[in-house]
């Protein structure tokens, strides 16, 4: 269905013309610097082709000048340039056709009047000359709509440098639909990405600097085009590098780019450091020092690959990317207030129920997308009525829930999610990692896109109503229910809730797709109503369309710039490298190019591919050499942070963090369930809490920057480090309780060490007459038939039977020896999840023999071990 | 090293430059920096703030706006009297607040139309009028952001907890919450500083020997990582904040003379008010106090006289009389607000008044401004401004005027996009003269 309709787009159709393009002299159209270089040329310069670039180039249209909202002077551009009917118009006021040369125009920038912009150019300069033929021409505007620019030629397409001070001038061709060709170097920006590595002038000269690789990006027209740079870090590069082995695709492509840079990857690390780095990355989860020392102990050559297909099936696993993918799709209670009666967080509940069900099931991405993007309230042919009957069903049946709605319909119920415009910026954020917002009031600085194609994009979303429900039928189901519209709104919603818990039926908001109004409006004089444009691409008639959405799905599906697919593909790879391969990872824009353009290239196709497979794309990262790399750098790459030569040492995220110093500290028995057992774990809370509420461990989760996902940006989460994350950890009373907690190590050893069993005799009784009570109760409630206290006797009698049994281990336990060394040992696995040095078995040892009391020696052992850095990055 | 680009084209690395910092990759060691050098317009009078938040939106009507001469639709039960300022008159349940007219300003008229719970309370407690796509920083993570704070103790505390939030700045700007208030003469225990549990100094002591010798996997690696050396700069300061005295006592109310404590009152609030001024003279940059109840859409008036307005009274007339008897009057700058008015026509149902942005009344003190003066004035209902409105914008202006802020400086968001500290508003000059 799609046709570029901007062939700039893609980087590698880009780089693909460059080596094609054949720049012949016959042809083009030389440089508008040579032509107006003497007053007697009589050619009247185009105003989109060469006016407003100029303007652009000289500054005029900027923000801190005329591109200013509020202009300057009097005299407003728009910002960026490309509204060339405005920019036109400001400029008719300031010149004069009849003495072109005492246009107020031409009389600020040469500084014959005064100018708080400075001289911008001199009088009898081209650019003077180039102006003053313009006016002299009738100051021609854009007849009709802009000319559209075909591609934008730049030579050389690559560069590399060999030193310092090095200098290399580019050259662009503008190739216009008509076939025609000029040099448009004069009239093009130029901006260097990373100006320590190369300096550009803005005539489009080069200057080399330090070592590494960056981009500079050219501007003409409404083109993006960057050009990478490169300076080698060591000269073993070319036939120089060494031969290495690449074991995968991903190694490959990464040694490539590498190669170029004459740098050598770091080691592969040790099966300790794979095991900790994989199972936080991929699950979310410390290893406990059992899982540790079973991964040590097994010798099989293909235990890595084992473990990773082992860890994709664990509960925690789905839990940790249900987490993430709630990050990116936003699912917050604050932004949820209107979408289900039910309670105040049965919305964010529902949301993660949702999402986890497909994660766990390993539903294809696009179609979890296709649920959210097109969701809808109702099945075909229901009711309002029977929808809300289905519905509370889910809330009142325990075999049912919402995550059994085809659709994620709250995503359209976001209180951040409510006019076009946010919906067109919140839907670019969440389904291709994109920033349009800038183009919501001025062309986008980085891409390609006008604010006219903002405004034609927010058409998709214009007819998507999510509302209270079927306004007749929904009053109808509150009167049967006995409330009335009297009530004020927190007396009606208490009654509402209490409706649903006592079983009843209540009204539920939805979704519904309004009627096309323009329809009607449609006529030959405005063939424009009810047409939308893709972003970038082909209009779209929506008229004929019931569901606008569907086009905007085929479109993610479809689309050659295919940023469904890479911005879900980028951003998994930046969990897993702590930077994307295009960094930020929600800034996926034409002059934001990607580190290593073949890699994700590579990995967008082959998800796509293998049918948006998320445990595929998991599995071709981890499984890499690239992924298992030390972190420890080389002679070579210990100042690359952006070509994957190494690990990088990263904070972890918030709820992972918090898991993680719970299983460091709980008792073995517990910590052996934590990947399998996820509920009441951080990395499975379902939002972040409403009106910023901090207590219990809302306020650690808030200070290591758990995301708030509210802004339509991944940095709604914070990998940052705080003081207020130190002093948690090194003197907060929550981690004084988990080092001392019932369930916690240092209770095991003590009870291992002394047997209570006086306590556990107690104990024991104290769980033997529970259970005769809740057998009492099962019985009572079976025979009533109560599907409900069944299931919560049933419930409470496995909780009390387990209590008997541990009570009755702990009366069979023999008091155990203190041995320093095992409790070392065991520190180390739980918390750093290796075994110790001996330069560290003597340091640990020896504090705690220095101890009298052995067990406060090994909560100070565990205090400083959770305290290390160690301990708080993922290496 | 990442380069991100701002929406109008500039690179990140120029905010360096110009001194405004974006929160991407630079931030932990722009805050390192700032922290230690701190940028100050040295006229400015306030080196520290209090900001003081009324959550729910107290009654202008009955407070510091009183129309005696209403109908009855509009007056309420009270009475206003006179202040020790001739002609300024306030709720006759603020006795105490009357008797300090002369340090405090009254701003009447202010105005703003969000008359929601949330969207209000992020007005007013960042000087912006909330963006679905934006969080605004809270005051004090742009004051600590600017200003710093000293090694050894938190820069920006809230007590109990504040609706400031380090928005786009990121986390490293956010508040130490005491989640708890203090009472009088009894020692005060802060998450993350008191030491608990019976631990004592020499214990912090030695598990910090134990730590230093066995955090050493990074060793010789930490200059290449600006992640590992922040983190041992965090780690030396949490060790002198919790082992220094100065943190300790700055949070022991119970070492405040009894006399000066006992002008607080025994209510959370007055002893929150105490603690604010020690942790001020103390050296702490930022604190917010944070007490509500002030949602009054039934029985306002007895809930105002009997259990909102005596606490009130007494505790910001103690932190006003206060702060001016330890000397700090003039280099603290002073802020009490909640998020709107309330209806100036009574719900006679309910006995109550309604949520009302289109007017309410806003104090600021200290840090320059001159007390004893009204600013800004109501209609004769006060129902809106009579003249020229007050914004939250202005008011917000004019709080980071008294700290030597520039109120128009502008940071730059994660998404690249320029924004000024303050979007909207103009420093209110008559507050300085």
């Amino acid at each position: 269905m799609n046709k570029v309709s901007c062939p700039l787009y893609g980087f590698a159709t880009v780089m693909l013309m460059f080596t094609s393009a054949v720049v012949s002299a016959a042809d083009l159209v030389p440089a508008a610097s040579e032509r107006f270089a003497a007053a007697d040329n009589a050619e009247v310069p185009d105003f989109q082709k060469h006016l407003s670039p100029l303007l652009g180039k000289l500054g005029c249209n900027g923000r801190a000048c005329h591109g200013s909202f509020q202009g300057r002077g009097g005299f407003r551009l728009s910002l960026f340039g490309y509204d060339f009917k405005m920019d036109h118009e400001q400029l008719l006021d300031r010149i004069d056709t009849k003495a072109p040369a005492d246009s107020y125009a031409l009389q600020k920038p040469t500084l014959v009047e005064p100018h708080e912009g400075g001289k911008r150019m001199e009088v009898g300069s081209w650019e003077y000359n180039l102006f003053l033929n313009w006016i002299k021409g009738g100051a021609p505007s854009v007849a009709g709509d802009p000319v559209k620019l075909e591609a934008l030629e730049v030579t050389p397409s690559e560069i590399q440098f060999t030193a310092a001070g090095q200098e290399r001038q580019l050259q662009v061709v503008a190739v216009w639909a008509d076939g025609t060709r000029e040099d448009v170097t004069c009239l093009t920006r130029f901006q260097s990405n990373d100006d320590a590595i190369c300096d550009v002038t803005s005539g489009g000269l080069i200057t080399s600097g330090d070592k590494g690789d960056s981009h500079v990006v050219v501007f003409y027209d409404n083109a993006v085009v960057p050009v990478p740079i490169i300076r080698p870090v060591t000269d073993e590069i070319g036939e120089k590098y060494p031969k290495l082995a690449a074991r995968t695709p991903v190694d490959e492509h990464v040694q490539t780019k590498l190669a170029k840079l004459g740098i050598i990857p770091s080691d592969v690390c040790t099966d300790a450091e794979f095991l900790r780095r994989l199972q936080l990355d991929l699950t979310g989860t410390l290893p406990t020092a059992a899982d540790v020392e079973a991964f040590l102990a097994d010798a099989s050559s293909d235990k890595r690959a084992r473990k990773i297909d082992e860890l994709l099936q664990t509960p925690a696993y789905a839990a940790w990317w249900t987490t993430r993918l709630c990050d990116w799709t936003g699912c917050s209670d604050q932004q949820l207030q209107n979408v289900n009666p039910v309670n105040r967080n049965a919305g964010s509940a529902d949301w993660y129920a949702w999402m986890l069900k497909r994660v766990s099931e390993n539903m294809p991405y696009d179609q979890i997308a296709e649920g959210i993007v097109t969701a809808s309230s109702r099945n075909p042919g229901e009711s309002y009525r029977e929808y809300c009957e289905r519905l509370s069903n889910y809330y009142r049946d325990k075999d049912r829930s919402y995550a059994d709605q085809p659709g994620l319909v709250y995503f359209w119920g976001r209180r951040n999610f409510v006019s076009n415009e946010d919906r067109a910026i919140g839907f670019a954020y969440t389904f291709m990692g994109t920033r349009i917002q800038c183009a919501q009031c001025h062309k986008h600085p980085f891409d390609i896109w006008t604010q006219q194609d903002f405004e034609q994009f927010e058409q998709f979303f214009a007819r998507v109503k999510f509302s209270r429900g079927d306004p007749k039928e929904s009053k109808k189901i509150l009167e049967e229910l006995g409330i009335t519209g009297k009530a004020n709104g927190n007396d009606q919603r208490r009654a509402i809730e209490k409706a649903i818990a006592d079983g009843k039926t209540i009204p539920f908001p939805e979704v519904t797709i309004t009627s096309d109004n323009n329809r009607r409006r449609k006529s030959k004089d405005n063939p424009e109503a009810g047409m939308a444009k893709l972003l970038g691409e082909q209009s779209v008639d929506l008229a004929n369309i019931d569901d606008p959405r569907t086009a905007l799905m085929d479109w993610l599906r479809n689309s050659p710039t295919k940023l469904f697919a890479k911005s879900f593909v980028n951003r998994v790879w930046s969990n897993y490298f702590s930077r994307g391969i295009v960094e930020p990872t929600d800034d996926l824009s034409l002059a934001n190019p990607p580190a290593n353009a073949g890699l994700l290239d590579y990995l967008t196709d082959g998800f796509i591919a293998h049918g948006y497979d998320m445990k595929w794309l998991h599995r071709e990262i981890v499984r890499s050499d690239t992924y298992q790399r030390t972190w420890r750098p080389n002679a070579t790459n210990a100042a690359d942070e952006r070509n994957f030569s190494r690990a990088v040492v990263r904070r972890l995220p918030a709820e992972v963090t918090y898991d993680a110093l719970t299983v460091a500290t709980l008792n073995d028995e517990q910590a052996a369930k934590f990947l399998e057992s996820v509920s009441g774990r951080a990395i499975s809370e379902t939002s972040p809490p409403r009106n910023n509420a901090n207590n219990g461990r809302n306020y650690a989760l808030a200070i290591f920057g758990r995301s708030i996902r509210e802004s339509n940006c991944d940095c709604d989460r914070s990998m940052e480090a705080s003081l207020l994350q130190t002093l948690y950890t090194r003197n907060d009373r929550d981690v004084e309780l988990l080092l001392t907690a019932k369930n916690g190590w240092l209770t095991q050893l003590s009870r291992e060490l002394k047997p209570q069993s006086e306590s556990a005799e107690r104990e024991l009784a104290a769980a033997e007459a529970r259970i005769e009570r809740f057998e009492k109760a099962l019985k009572t409630a079976q025979k009533a038939d109560n599907q409900k206290l069944t299931a919560k006797a049933q419930e409470q009698l496995k909780s009390a039977r387990a209590d008997a049994a541990a009570a009755r281990r702990e009366l069979n336990t023999k008091a155990a020896k203190f041995d320093p060394q095992q409790v070392v040992t065991q520190a180390y696995l739980r918390t750093l999840s290796r075994l110790p040095t001996d330069e560290e078995r003597n340091v640990a040892g020896g504090y705690l023999a220095a101890e009298s009391d052995s067990l406060t020696g090994v909560k100070d052992l565990v205090w400083a071990l959770i305290n290390t850095k160690e301990f708080m990055l993922n290496h | 090293m990442a380069v991100h680009f701002t929406c109008d084209g500039m690179k990140r690395r120029d905010f360096l430059q110009i001194g405004a910092l974006g929160a991407g990759a630079f931030s932990l060691s722009s805050f390192l920096r700032l922290a230690s050098a701190g940028q100050v317009d040295a006229a400015a009078k306030a080196k520290a703030a209090i900001f003081i938040n009324l959550p729910g939106g107290p009654s202008h009507m009955d407070t510091f706006d009183l129309k005696p001469n209403s109908s009855d639709e509009y007056r309420g039960e009270f009475s206003p009297i006179q202040t020790k300022i001739p002609g300024i008159e306030i709720c006759e349940h603020l006795p105490l607040l009357a008797s300090q007219m002369d340090k405090f300003v009254i701003l009447r008229g202010v105005s703003h139309t969000l008359a929601a719970h949330r969207l209000g309370s992020e007005y007013v407690n960042s000087g912006n009028r909330p963006l679905p796509s934006l969080e605004f920083p809270g005051y004090g993570a742009v004051v600590t952001k600017e200003l710093g704070g000293p090694s050894d103790l938190p820069p920006f505390v809230s007590i109990p907890n504040s609706n400031q939030r380090p928005g786009y700045l990121g986390v490293q700007y956010a508040p130490l919450h005491t989640n708890a208030t203090p009472s009088i003469g009894k020692p005060f225990s802060v998450r993350g500083i008191s030491l608990s549990n019976g631990m004592t100094v020499q214990d912090v002591e030695k598990r910090q020997g134990l730590l230093n010798k066995l955090d050493t996997a990074f060793a010789g690696f930490e200059s290449s990582s600006q992640l590992l050396e922040g983190l041992d700069r965090f780690s030396q300061q949490a060790y002198s904040m919790i082992t220094s005295p100065r943190a300790r006592d700055a949070f022991d109310t119970s070492k405040e003379s009894p006399a000066f404590a006992e002008k607080f009152g025994d209510s959370g609030f007055g002893q929150s008010c105490m603690l604010a001024t020690r942790l001020v003279e103390s050296g702490v940059r930022f604190v917010t106090v944070s007490t509500g109840g002030w949602d009054t859409h039934s029985n306002n008036w007895t809930n105002l006289k009997s259990k909102l307005l005596p606490p009130l009274d007494q505790g910001l007339a103690a932190l006003f009389s206060g702060l001016q008897e330890k000397g700090l009057l003039e280099s603290t700058a002073v802020f009490v607000t909640g998020e709107f008015g309330r209806t100036p026509k009574i719900n006679t149902t309910r006995g109550g008044r309604d949520h009302y942005p289109r007017c309410m009344f806003m104090l600021m003190a200290g840090g320059g401004i001159q007390g004893g003066r009204v600013i800004g004035e109501s209609n004769e209902n006060a129902t809106e401004p009579l003249n020229e409105a007050i914004s939250p914008d202005d008011a917000a202006a004019s709080f980071y005027h008294a700290l030597g802020i520039d109120h128009t400086k502008e940071y730059h968001t994660n998404t690249g996009r320029p924004v000024m500290i303050v979007r909207d508003g103009n420093v209110i000059d008559s507050l300085f003269t």
